[in-house]
């Protein structure tokens, strides 16, 4: 999974891989980051996710080899 | 419709864009949007801004944003470009060109195009204070 923004400085990397059971969501994926680095707890209710290059919610079921990217509110313009 | 997006560091160069637009000859209207950075980044004096994207993704989201465009207005072409990098105060970090045949799909079509690039397109910015 991929970091973005200041969420890359809050992880202290740009990227980090998970061993997650077959079968996991993105929301519990989110939680399992969380987890892993607190300091992204306090922008948990905004946190934009993406599995490749599409928005999924929550619910979403990861596979194998999927490339998550947890990033803030985007500030295009 | 045609669509142009480039997404990098170069200095956008308004000039340079107008010399190539391409239009048809049933087309009235062009709107041309620059977003530029400005001195103050909520109470905050800055110098500059600090773009970064997802790149990859943002291209995607803008293709995504530009499909709709083309499925809600009768525009000839949308080009666009956003600066990444170190852009100064009082230089353009976003162009926006929209062609159509009247006024009022332009203006809608190019609210619409910046409206959802701020929700959906994964750039990020970042002040750099005074």
């Amino acid at each position: 999974m991929k970091f973005w923004s200041y969420f890359r400085d809050h992880t202290g990397c740009a990227e980090t891989a998970l061993e997650l059971a077959k079968g996991t969501t993105l929301g519990e994926t989110h939680a399992a980051v969380l987890d892993e680095f607190p300091k992204l707890a306090g922008s948990e209710n905004s946190t934009l996710k993406a599995v490749g290059l599409e928005y999924k919610d929550d619910d979403f079921v990861l596979s194998d080899g999927d490339e998550v990217s947890f990033f803030p509110p985007t500030q295009g313009g | 419709m045609k669509t142009e997006l480039t997404i990098s560091t170069g200095a956008i160069d308004e000039a340079a864009l107008a010399k190539c637009r391409e239009m048809g000859k049933g087309m009235g209207a062009v709107i041309c949007f620059l977003g530029v950075v400005r001195e103050i980044e909520g109470d905050a004096p800055i110098t500059a801004i600090d773009y970064e994207a997802h790149e990859e993704m943002a291209h995607h989201q803008f293709g995504l944003i530009f499909d709709a465009v083309e499925k809600s207005w009768p525009v000839e072409s949308v080009r666009l470009v956003h600066r990444l990098g170190v852009v100064p105060v009082n230089e353009p970090s976003l162009w926006v060109e929209v062609t159509a045949p009247h006024r009022a799909e332009a203006f809608d079509a190019c609210q619409f195009i910046i409206n959802e690039m701020k929700q959906k397109v994964p750039i990020w910015k970042k002040p750099i204070p005074a």
